[in-house]
C-alpha cells in the first residue's frame, strides 16, 4: 500500500515535471530524435515484390528514412542518432545499454520533446520493455518497426514512422511509458507482443489491448497503464557495462532437466521457465542452491501466472502476465539489485 | 415470505412433475460469521434482474428459461447460495427488478432514472464501499455506460450478469457474482468509473460490448481491452480509462427524468432516408447514424440528414464495423455531423440524449463526444 502510494506520487510528480519542461514555443516544432537500430523498416530488397529474404539491397540509413518523409517537417523537428543497423536478432546487451544511455541523454535535454526508436520486429517487444524499465523520463518514447521492407509495394514502414513521430511529439503521450506503434495502434511496451510472422497487424496486447490510436484526425488515448515504468522505475543502467545472464527454458511434454543444468553450468544467474515440466523441479532446486533465481512464466501467451503459496514456498517467482522474453528482461534488471526471490516477486507484481 | 414463495414454486413444480433445477455445487455454509466480518467492506448488491436472476425447471434449459410459474432468483437467494460472500464483504441487497412479465431487455428509461437516483444516493452513504448491479446481458453495456455518465462517485460500481440462468448446467452466474462482489470490495477498483465484470474480465463500461449471443466470453472491449482481472489469487488492475466518467462527468450527480428522443438509423446498401424523416416526424431531436465503414451515409440518408438538421436535429455518426473510430474530417465538419468516435450507436444515443439536455450546439456536442 505504501509502495503504491509512492508510485502514484512519483507518477504525479513526473507528470508535473513534464508539464513544466515543455520548452518549445507555439511557433517552434517539438524536437523528436530518431534512434535507429535497423530492422525490416531499414531493409531494402532488390525487387519491390520481395517480402521475404529482403536483405539483398543496401541498408537504409537514418537520413534516408527522414528524407523519405518530407511530411515530418510539419510535425516535428527531427534529428537522428544511429545506434546500429542490424536485424533484431542481433540486438545484444551492449546495444541495449548504448541505446538506453543515448535516449536518456537526449530526453534529459530540456528542449527534447520525445524519442522514436526503429527496431526489427522479432525482438522489438523486448527492447521496448527494457526501455520502459530504464528510461528516466516521462517524455514519450515510441518503438517502431515495419513488416514489409523499405523497398516493398504497400510498405508499412513510412506510415508507421510518420505516426511514431506524431506520437513522440504529442503532449497526450507523456507519462504513458514506452510505446510500440505499428499499424496505427499504440500499445504499451509491457503488454505488447508479436503475434504473427508476416501480417502488418502482428503486434497485439493479447490480455489488455492497445492504449490508443494514431488516427488521421488526432492521436487518441483511451487507457493509462497502472504498472510502474520509466521515471517511476527503480532501475538504472546508467553506470552498467553488462547485465546478468538470464535464459529461458521452454516447457513441453517430457521436457528434461538438461537445459536447466547446462544453463546453470554456463553461468546463468536466472532462468525463466516458459511453462513447467515435472523434471524441472529437481533442477530448479539444484539451481537455486547455486544462487540462481527462477521465474515461472507460461507459454500460452495470455493470462496470468497466479501468485501461489506453493511457488513462493519453493522460492519460485511467478511472472504475472509477462511472457517469457519480457520476464527475462525484468529478471535481468531485478538481479542488478537483488537475488532475493521475495523482493523479485515484488518487482514482478509492480512492473 | 421467501419460504412461502419457495413452497409455492415447489408445489407448482410438483404438480407439473418436475423440480426447479438445482445446479450450484453444494457448499458448507460458514458456521458463524468470519472473524473481523464487521470490518469487511460494505457492498450493496442491487438486482435489476437478468438471466443471472432467472431459473428454469431443467438445468439443460439455457435458452428458454423463466416465464410464468417459474420463480425468479430473489437477491437474498444469491446470498444464500453464495455463503462465501460473507468472507469478502458485508453484502446487503436491494431489489430494483422490473415487474414480472416485462421481458428482459425491455427496460424503459424510467427504470434507469430510478436506479441512477438510488446509485447516487448509495454513493453518498459513508458506510457503502462498493455497489454491484445485476442486469440482463442484452443491454447491460449501455445501461452501465449511462450510469458511468450520471452517477457521481469514486466508489466502484460493478455491473454483472450471466449468460446461463442461475439453474443452468455449468452456469456462469455464481462465479460472476462472486467476482463482481470481490471487485466492488477492492480498493484498487476505486476511481475507475463504472465497471463490468463477467468471465473474470474487468472492463470499462464505456468500452465493453456484448459480442456473442450465447458464449460465456461474450463481453469484450472491441477496440481497447479489459482494465484488469478477477483472478483466483487477487483482483488486479493494469489500466485506467482516460475518458471522463462518474466523479469527473459533467452529467453526474443529478437525475434526468426526461431526456430528448434520440433514435438510431442503421447503414446498409440503399438504406433509405425516409426512416430518418420518420424519426424526426416522431419528435426525435437527435439521430445516430450507424454508418457503413468509416462512418458514411447513403445518398438518400444524406438528403434526410440535411432535412433533419434544418429542423434543428443533431446528427451523430457511428460505424457499424464496431471497431475503430469515426474520425473528424473536413467534409464531416462541413456537413455538421458529429463524429461518434468509437462508441457503439446504442451508447452514442444515450450520450447524445444527455448532451441534448444541455446544448444543441454542434461544436459543444462534438466536445462531449471527444471527452466521454
Amino acid at each position: 500500500m505504501k509502495i503504491r502510494f509512492a508510485v502514484c506520487m512519483a507518477l504525479l510528480l513526473q507528470g508535473l515535471a513534464f508539464a513544466g519542461e515543455r520548452a518549445w514555443a507555439a511557433d517552434a516544432l517539438p524536437k523528436v530524435r530518431l534512434f535507429t537500430t535497423g530492422g525490416t523498416i531499414q531493409s531494402r530488397a532488390s525487387n519491390r515484390d520481395k517480402l521475404m529474404e529482403y536483405n539483398d539491397g543496401p541498408r537504409v540509413t537514418p537520413s534516408e528514412l527522414i528524407a523519405d518523409l518530407p511530411e515530418l517537417a510539419a510535425v516535428a523537428d527531427v534529428s537522428y542518432t544511429e545506434i546500429s543497423n542490424v536485424g533484431s536478432g542481433n540486438i545484444d546487451t551492449d546495444k541495449l545499454l548504448a541505446l538506453a544511455r543515448s535516449v536518456n541523454a537526449w530526453l534529459a535535454q530540456p528542449d527534447a520533446a520525445g524519442a522514436v526508436v526503429t527496431h526489427g520486429t522479432a525482438t522489438l517487444e523486448e527492447t521496448a520493455y527494457f526501455l520502459n524499465l530504464v528510461i528516466r523520463s516521462a517524455k514519450p518514447v515510441v518503438v517502431v518497426g515495419a513488416m514489409h521492407p523499405f523497398s516493398a509495394i504497400s510498405r508499412d514502414g513510412p506510415m508507421n514512422l510518420y505516426n511514431s513521430v506524431r506520437v513522440a511529439a504529442s503532449r497526450e503521450a507523456a507519462g504513458q511509458g514506452v510505446m510500440v506503434l505499428l499499424n496505427d495502434e499504440i500499445d504499451a511496451a509491457r503488454d505488447v507482443t508479436k503475434n504473427n510472422t508476416y501480417r502488418v497487424d502482428t503486434f497485439v496486447s493479447r490480455d489488455l489491448g492497445p492504449i490508443g490510436f494514431a488516427d488521421s484526425d488526432r492521436i487518441v488515448f483511451y487507457r493509462r497503464s497502472l504498472k510502474r515504468h520509466t521515471s517511476a522505475s527503480e532501475f538504472d543502467v546508467g553506470n552498467l557495462k553488462a547485465l546478468p545472464k538470464v535464459d529461458i527454458v521452454y516447457g513441453y511434454q517430457e521436457a528434461d532437466r538438461a537445459a536447466i543444468d547446462a544453463l546453470i553450468a554456463a553461468g546463468a544467474r536466472g532462468i525463466v521457465l516458459d511453462d513447467g515440466a515435472t523434471a524441472f523441479r529437481d533442477a530448479v532446486r539444484d539451481g537455486q542452491a547455486k544462487g540462481a533465481v527462477f521465474v515461472q512464466s507460461d507459454r500460452k501467451g495470455s493470462g496470468r501466472v497466479l501468485l501461489s503459496q506453493a511457488a513462493a514456498a519453493r522460492g519460485v517467482v511467478t511472472a504475472d502476465n509477462l511472457n517469457a522474453q519480457k520476464s527475462r528482461v525484468l529478471l535481468r534488471l531485478a538481479l542488478t539489485k537483488t537475488s532475493d526471490p521475495k523482493e523479485i516477486q515484488r518487482m514482478f507484481n509492480e512492473y | 415470505m421467501r419460504a412461502a414463495r419457495w413452497i409455492g414454486a415447489a408445489l407448482l413444480a410438483f404438480a407439473a412433475g418436475v423440480a426447479v433445477a438445482q445446479e450450484i455445487p453444494r457448499s458448507v455454509p460458514p458456521e458463524a460469521a468470519p472473524t473481523g466480518a464487521a470490518k469487511l467492506p460494505h457492498v450493496v448488491l442491487m438486482s435489476m434482474g437478468g438471466t443471472i436472476a432467472s431459473r428454469a425447471t431443467d438445468r439443460l434449459n439455457i435458452t428458454n428459461y423463466g416465464g410464468p410459474g417459474v420463480p425468479r432468483v430473489d437477491p437474498q437467494d444469491w446470498i444464500h447460495d453464495l455463503p462465501e460472500l460473507a468472507y469478502i464483504a458485508r453484502v446487503t441487497t436491494e431489489d430494483f427488478r422490473a415487474p414480472p412479465g416485462r421481458a428482459a431487455g425491455s427496460e424503459i428509461y424510467d427504470d434507469l432514472v430510478v436506479v441512477a437516483r438510488r446509485l447516487n444516493e448509495l454513493a453518498r452513504e459513508p458506510d457503502v464501499d462498493g455497489i454491484v448491479v445485476t442486469h440482463g446481458t442484452n443491454i447491460m453495456a449501455e445501461v452501465a455506460f449511462y450510469m458511468n455518465l450520471v452517477v457521481k462517485t469514486h466508489k466502484p460500481i460493478v455491473f454483472v450478469g450471466s449468460q446461463r440462468p442461475w439453474t443452468g448446467l455449468s452456469g456462469d452466474g455464481p462465479l460472476n457474482l462472486y467476482n463482481a462482489v470481490r471487485v466492488a470490495a477492492s480498493k484498487d477498483a476505486w476511481n475507475k468509473g463504472v465497471l463490468h465484470c463477467m468471465n473474470q474480465n474487468i472492463n470499462a463500461a464505456r468500452d465493453v460490448m456484448k459480442t456473442s449471443a450465447y458464449r460465456m466470453q461474450t463481453f469484450k472491449g472491441v477496440d481497447v481491452g479489459p482494465l484488469g482481472f478477477a483472478d483466483p489469487d487477487r483482483v488486479v488492475f493494469y489500466r485506467e480509462p482516460l475518458r471522463r466518467h462518474t466523479f469527473n462527468s459533467e452529467f453526474a450527480g443529478r437525475a434526468y427524468p426526461q431526456v430528448p428522443d434520440v433514435e438510431v438509423a442503421y447503414g446498409y446498401q440503399e438504406a433509405p432516408g425516409y426512416l430518418i424523416d420518420a424519426m424526426v416526424a416522431h419528435g426525435a431531436q437527435g439521430v445516430v447514424i450507424d454508418g457503413i465503414g468509416a462512418g458514411s451515409a447513403t445518398a438518400s440518408q444524406t438528403e434526410a440528414i440535411k432535412r433533419a438538421q434544418a429542423k434543428g436535429v443533431v446528427v451523430v455518426m457511428t460505424t457499424r464495423t464496431r471497431s475503430g473510430r469515426v474520425q473528424m474530417t473536413p467534409r464531416r465538419a462541413e456537413s455538421h455531423i458529429v463524429a461518434g468516435d468509437n462508441l457503439q450507436p446504442e451508447k452514442a444515443r444515450l450520450l447524445l440524449q444527455l448532451a441534448l439536455t444541455k446544448t444543441h450546439d454542434i461544436k459543444e456536442v462534438q466536445r462531449i463526444f471527444d471527452e466521454y
